[in-house]
């Protein structure tokens, strides 16, 4: 992205509206930032377009805490003004959340994101030792096979989940707290872990709570 | 009310499109307070249903009324169908998320012949009877409307009413009708009664057939129902904030309904006829609608709709006014199927400006003589000449739609259709400059005549699947094949049209016994089963091949007599015999009255809002 001011927005895909699809979710949004009046800029070309780009894709089902995407503007708008405007014209369970300008030389979203962080939630409550128990055996065969439209995938484990999932219980259900490092040969997901670890019939409801880059130094947050 | 979002969500990871059911988009409003609820129902998906502009007009006439909320339905995919049923949960609105059946009037629009084995489904799984005469008191009222109406006896038993004609008035006037006769206290039979004093209202049990068919009413009903007229259509707004769809629905876009009718006057046209007289909405409302509606809704189009855009007296103005309130949004501003004789290099170049949408344009007939015959009213100079000026405007794409089976269609005609693009596409080269003519796409689609109820050519018949294949064949190999992409309609699917277009009474039987065979989204290709169809014919005894193809007999009543669209029925006696002649006959629009009768027996009047008319 180039030439404008590159607008960084952190919303949330929740409630029901964790059943869009990305491009559903795509055009959503597009249409809240036509809604908000803020200056977008367009493509050139014979079919013009919003120049946004958005960050890893969520599937069906899955809903997102802390999701971003990047839409250029032609004009400089104080990113309060620009939040207020966003999120007046965004349902409430896809409303915008934060606002920030970054700079047109770094990275896209989609390259600069590796690693997401998700809660898998058990329809009940599970008996912790069982989970971690499970859990530990999946780890400890180092891979995991999944069949992705017929073809087979292997993810090493431990530089898929860089870090130990953690099992958590309030009164009603189990969840399994786990961060994922996508990479450009697909990434694992978390209900496919879990459904390896603890059976593959069991329902779950799955949230991404974080999006981060990493270097040397950690991980951080885009905005 | 009950709320069955519980039972809901859990059937929803298994299903495709979850985002069907979720209600819950933007300008999508839950009345909790509302006292009465209207639940308009398209009987398809979702994506086929959010596009409907009518039941968007309706809705917001519902939502105007004091303490009324109105709910969206549509048909349940099959997966979704068999997990409701094995999980118990009754058909839902979108709003509410309540029971169908708990609404108090449930409006059904008639848009299509192969949607009626869906309203079967839809009443079965909101578990309210199929038929209206097993209806009690406490079950919702079930009205049907739209186009197919005007021949509504194939579905007649189904529905407690049919409204012929524009909702925009009526629908209020039915609303107030059930009220009051919930406040008096009137039975169903009593409630239906007062329903037939609706002008444009059809009550189906209040007409019983006599000893020659023909259907007599009773009960103080009309003997014949008149269409029901909007006068002014500029004087409703078009419906500002639609709910916007998250998935991807067809026709996804902001629509502004320009004017309504078409006198035109193509005698195979049943909207031509049945939508007559024409009235345009003044280019300042149409200006402001799409402005406020785009703004409302966040879409990246606006459709100028009606039966013929082009045709509207100011459409240059609009289109001049709303590229400059749009320039640099990439919005794109598109118009449906145009007239190429309405088609001007300066409409071309203000379509051109934004984003370009499709261009379409509908010849209908290959041969001069049999555009003739069926009122096309063009040439095929001005069809060269518009390609040109479309092509010259920078669009390298045209569709071109066509219909074969038409009364006295030739296989001369049939293979005109090929030499008619193939000269299309050489005008299209000759204003494309060399290096871009390899993107040249010219779109044939190709239909099959099914004859309709109130047009001049309502007493013909359909010629068989077999003959439609075989003109198919000639159309083929006539054809160009170089930047040309042919479709056309599958014949055993206009075949059912035509059996259900043309049916009466009786034909309800057989759409059940269809639906009792597994037949549902009969217009999806992967469900359509005419063998289904066969068996649900032989059972209730009825001769599909003579239901679409026997001619009516001018001495014998039409299946739609009892239904006064107010097209007179001796023009269209000699508008059926100018066919035979090769005869044309002019738009009162641009011409004097051609006498078709709408305006005296409707009580209405043509409204053009250039102060000079409209130039032909």
């Amino acid at each position: 992205m180039a030439e404008g001011f590159r607008l960084r927005v952190r919303f949330q895909k929740v409630g029901r509206l964790r059943y869009l699809s990305h491009l559903e979710l795509i055009r959503a949004c597009e249409r809240a930032v036509r809604r908000s009046g803020l200056p977008y800029a367009v493509s050139q070309g014979f079919t013009p377009r919003m120049r946004a780009s958005f960050g890893p894709a969520l599937p069906v089902g899955t809903a997102g805490e802390r999701e971003y995407l990047d839409l250029l503007l032609t004009r400089f708008i104080p990113v309060d003004e620009a939040l207020a405007a966003l999120s007046r014209a965004s349902a409430p369970d896809l409303s915008s959340r934060q606002c920030g300008y970054v700079s047109s030389k770094e990275p896209s979203l989609a390259a600069a994101l590796t690693i997401a962080t998700y809660d898998v939630r058990m329809e009940r409550r599970a008996p912790q030792e069982e989970v971690e128990q499970a859990v530990r055996l999946l780890l400890d065969t180092g891979t995991m096979r999944v069949e992705h439209k017929g073809k087979p995938k292997v993810f090493d484990l431990s530089q898929t989940l860089p870090k130990e999932p953690e099992i958590v219980s309030d009164a009603d259900a189990t969840t399994i707290r786990m961060a994922v490092r996508m990479g450009d040969a697909g990434s694992l997901r978390p209900d496919a872990f879990v459904g390896a670890a603890l059976g593959l019939n069991i329902r779950t409801l799955v949230t991404r709570t974080g999006l981060f880059s990493e270097d040397a130094e950690g991980w951080h947050e885009p905005l | 009310m009950t709320d069955l979002w519980g039972k809901i969500e859990p059937l929803l990871a298994r299903v495709e499109r979850p985002s069907r059911y979720v209600d819950h988009e933007w300008n999508a409003v839950a009345n909790s307070a509302a006292d009465y609820r209207v639940a308009l129902m398209y009987p398809d998906t979702y994506e086929v249903g959010m596009a409907n502009q009518a039941l968007q007009i309706l809705a917001e006439r519902v939502r105007a009324l004091d303490g009324c909320a109105v709910e969206r339905v549509y048909v349940p995919w099959p997966d979704m169908a068999s997990a409701m049923r094995a999980a118990d949960v009754p058909l839902f609105t979108l709003e509410s998320c309540m029971p169908l059946a708990e609404c108090d009037l449930i409006g059904i629009t008639l848009a299509y012949e192969l949607t009626y084995t869906n309203i079967c489904e839809a009443l079965d799984l909101a578990r309210i009877p199929l038929h209206a005469e097993r209806r009690r008191d406490t079950d919702p009222l079930v009205i049907g409307g739209g186009p197919c109406a005007h021949n509504p006896e194939p579905v007649a038993p189904f529905f407690d009413a049919i409204l012929i004609g524009d909702g925009e008035e009526a629908l209020p006037e039915i609303v107030a009708a059930h009220r009051a006769a919930r406040i008096g206290g009137l039975n169903r039979a009593e409630l239906l009664r007062s329903l037939a004093g609706i002008e444009g209202v059809y009550v189906p049990a209040l007409y019983a057939p006599d000893e020659s068919g023909a259907l007599v009413a009773r009960g103080g009903a009309p003997a014949r129902v008149r269409r029901r007229i909007l006068r002014d259509l500029d004087s409703m707004r078009s419906p500002v904030c639609p709910v916007v769809p998250y998935a991807d629905v067809v026709h996804d876009r902001v629509t502004i309904e320009v004017l309504r009718g078409c006198s035109r006057g193509c005698r195979f046209c049943q909207a031509g006829m049945v939508y007559r007289p024409v009235r345009e909405r003044r280019a300042d409302s149409v200006v402001r609608d799409a402005l406020a509606s785009l703004a409302c809704t966040g879409y990246e189009e606006v459709s100028l709709t009606s039966l013929s855009t082009a045709d509207h007296s100011q459409l240059e103005d609009i289109l001049r006014r709303l590229s400059r309130r749009l320039e640099g949004t990439a919005v794109a501003v598109s118009v449906p199927s145009l007239r190429v004789d309405s088609f001007t290099l300066a409409i071309a170049r203000l379509l051109g400006e934004g984003r370009k949408s499709g261009l379409t344009f509908a010849p209908e007939a290959g041969s001069q003589r049999l555009r003739d015959a069926i009122n096309k009213n063009i040439t095929e100079e001005e069809l060269l000449t518009t390609v040109r000026s479309a092509f010259e405007a920078g669009w390298r794409r045209v569709k071109l739609y066509f219909m074969i089976g038409l009364p006295t269609e030739t296989d001369e005609d049939v293979a005109a259709i090929g030499a008619l693009v193939a000269r299309v596409h050489a005008a299209a080269r000759e204003s494309t400059p060399p290096p871009e003519r390899g993107g040249i796409r010219i779109g044939v689609s190709v239909s099959t005549f099914v004859p309709k109820a109130h047009t001049p050519f309502q007493w013909e018949g359909q010629i068989p699947p077999s003959e439609v294949k075989r003109r198919q064949h000639i159309l083929r190999e006539a054809m160009p094949h170089r930047g040309v992409d042919l479709s056309w309609h599958d014949a055993d699917v206009s075949f059912l049209e035509a059996v259900l277009a043309r049916g009466d009474r009786s034909v309800a039987a057989a759409i059940e016994a269809a639906w009792g065979e597994g037949a549902v989204f009969d217009a999806w290709t992967e469900h359509f089963s005419l063998a289904r169809w066969r068996v649900a014919f032989e059972r209730t005894g009825l001769d599909p091949e003579q239901r679409a193809s026997e001619p009516f007999a001018f001495d014998t009543p039409l299946p739609w007599a009892h239904i006064d669209s107010g097209i007179s029925e001796s023009f269209l006696r000699a508008e059926s015999d100018l066919a035979r002649k090769g005869v044309t006959t002019p738009d009162c629009t641009f011409d004097a009255c051609t006498g078709c009768g709408v305006c005296g027996a409707c009580d209405a009047d043509v409204v053009v809002q250039a102060e000079g008319g409209r130039r032909g």
